[in-house]
């Protein structure tokens, strides 16, 4: 639980950064202005659950020695995905 | 591996004329045309190594043997009069007759909108994308679904998590269907809103509370807060970021899930009308009236084996599924939505050749589109290309709901039909007659078969006739004058 607290302010900055960084849309269909944002927002939504999802199942993997060991290698094994939008 | 060079397809006949004036124009890759016999569809240059390889995926192969897309060769330099040495066409079968979006059913449009989640679903997996997703990308062969559109298709950015076709989904399949279950807006409205609704006309239709629905709060609610933000800045995208490729496909997917998690909450199936269930509460039939018409329809459907049948006012559909019974190709037209859902989850199951539309035969479904040439109208499409023509219980609706002369109806049948029309006469003392009679006895209160069969006899003989236990008259008539000269026909999809 305490490595979840230091994961989601992390994540909403994450989001924020979604959010933020916007390129024009080439389209052949109208992607639509609120549809499109509306995309943006569920993709930082799921790749949040997508996240937690593999931190979580970490979590409840290990065993208490190992998370000892993840206290002192805070990206753990799921490092790769800190690079989630 | 196809090659636009190697391929050898049958010449066509240099007679197949187009059964169009024009080009479809929208879709900067490529132009469709449709002939009497085959749809034929032009790639412009920049677009055509794209589809020879969506036409060398497996992905292709896989959605037309699954029946999901239609089918497509290369077509030869040669074997149209247009096709010109060096340019790129395909070639398709050709759906009959093509049915729009406002001709739909509930049903029709949830299997539309399904089919079009399905296809994108597996163009994920496969690393293509759907580039546009709209109803009018789908016909209906029978009661199945079909994408028509092979140029829907193109290679997905592995780094990019939009799917640009979603604003026009949830405009053109979600928020019509939304609109109808909310605010009874009609479908057949969808024929003026050619990419559907916008998120803030339904916004602004809704009631505060409604608005706060969970399945409207993304797609209607924050998108028409989000357009407010930035209606004076070009429609933006998130930037594409280097994740996880496993990460873009699950979101891609979990996109696709939600869609199809609203669309069912929001093809909510017509409520039942009186018309539905019609069969079982018409009260001036007995049930050896019943038996002895479908008797009599189902012997002139036998003696004469019809291959193209219309079935005008098909109400629940029991004549059109004795028809496809016996190996016709069924077109039903009925005003009645429910009555109608009823027929085509009936032709679903039986897997029928019925293809049912919303249609009042009075009042057709005109062209559509730009010039009203880009969609053809109802009679466009029927008019000549029947064997049969079944009017059962209908012609008192026309005559008195619809005001139309005897005269007229019978120029009518005689365009739609090339040889038969089976005709059922509901005579002036019958109490549906009685109903819609409603104090105009000195105009129709005096009309009998011998006006009927006068108004006919331009375009029609009678080769037999029955009376049923109600004295209701079955009448099979055939056709005794000329072909009439075909409407032009003109574009679609």
């Amino acid at each position: 639980m305490k490595k979840l607290l230091h994961v989601v302010p992390f994540l909403l900055v994450c989001v924020g950064f979604v959010l933020l960084f916007e390129l024009p849309a080439y389209a052949y269909a109208d992607p639509g202005t609120g549809l499109l944002a509306i995309q943006t927002l569920g993709s930082a939504l799921v790749a949040t659950g997508w996240y937690l999802r593999r931190r979580i199942r970490a979590i409840f993997s290990r065993t208490e020695s190992s998370e000892e060991k993840l206290d002192h290698n805070p990206g753990g094994d799921a490092r790769s995905d800190t690079h989630i939008p | 591996m196809i090659r636009a060079s190697d391929c050898s397809i049958e010449s066509e006949s240099q007679l197949d004329a187009p059964a169009t004036g024009d080009f479809t124009f929208r879709d900067p890759a490529g132009q469709l045309r449709l002939m009497e016999t085959q749809a034929l569809r032009l790639i412009r240059p920049p677009a055509v190594q794209e589809t020879i390889d969506f036409l060398d995926s497996r992905l292709r192969s896989e959605l037309e043997r699954s029946g999901d897309l239609i089918t497509t060769e290369i077509a030869e330099a040669g074997s149209n009069y247009f096709i010109q040495p060096g340019e790129f066409w395909l070639r398709h079968p050709l759906v009959e007759p093509i049915s729009y979006p406002w001709e739909w059913t509930v049903v029709h449009w949830r299997a539309a909108a399904e089919l079009t989640l399905r296809v994108a679903d597996r163009a994920i997996d496969a690393g293509w994308i759907l580039k546009d997703a709209t109803p009018l990308n789908i016909v209906f062969d029978g009661p199945r679904p079909v994408l028509v559109d092979v140029l829907s298709f193109e290679r997905r950015d592995p780094q990019s998590k939009v799917w640009l076709a979603y604003g026009q989904f949830v405009r053109t399949f979600l928020l019509p269907l939304l609109a109808k279950k909310l605010l009874s807006w009609p479908l057949q409205a969808s024929l003026f809103a050619r990419d559907g609704y916008e998120p803030r006309a339904i916004y602004q239709a809704l009631r505060p509370w409604q608005r706060l629905h969970p399945d409207l709060l993304d797609i209607v609610t924050l998108a028409t807060l989000f357009e407010n933000r930035g209606s004076k800045t070009p429609a933006p995208h998130a930037a594409p970021t280097h994740s996880d490729p496993e990460l873009i496909t699950h979101i891609l997917h979990k996109r696709i899930a939600r869609l199809r998690k609203q669309l069912h909450n929001a093809a909510a199936a017509e409520p039942p009308s009186r018309w539905s269930a019609y069969p079982q509460s018409a009260t001036h039939y007995q049930a050896s009236d019943t038996d002895e018409k479908m008797q009599f329809v189902q012997q002139v459907l036998a003696q004469f084996r019809p291959s193209r049948v219309l079935d005008i006012g098909a109400n629940t559909g029991a004549y059109s599924l004795a028809a496809a019974r016996s190996n016709a190709r069924v077109v039903s037209l009925d005003s009645d939505a429910a009555a109608l859902e009823v027929l085509l989850q009936a032709a679903k199951h039986q897997n029928a050749p019925v293809t049912a539309l919303v249609a009042n035969i009075a009042r057709p479904t005109p062209a559509a589109g730009w010039q009203n040439q880009e969609q053809m109208s109802l009679l466009q499409r029927l008019t000549g290309k029947f064997d049969l023509v079944l009017m059962l219980a209908v012609i008192h609706h026309l005559i008195l709901r619809e005001q139309l002369p005897l005269t007229h109806i019978s120029e009518l049948c005689a365009s739609l039909t090339q040889r038969w029309l089976l005709l059922e006469w509901v005579p002036v003392s019958d109490p549906m007659y009685q109903e819609w009679l409603r104090g105009r006895e000195a105009l129709y209160g005096q009309l009998c078969e011998d006006d009927l069969l006068r108004a006919f006899g331009s375009h029609f003989s009678v080769a037999e006739r029955t009376v049923l236990g109600n004295q209701r008259i079955l009448l099979l008539l055939e056709r005794t004058s000329p072909a009439t000269a075909d409407i032009p026909t003109s574009q679609a999809c």
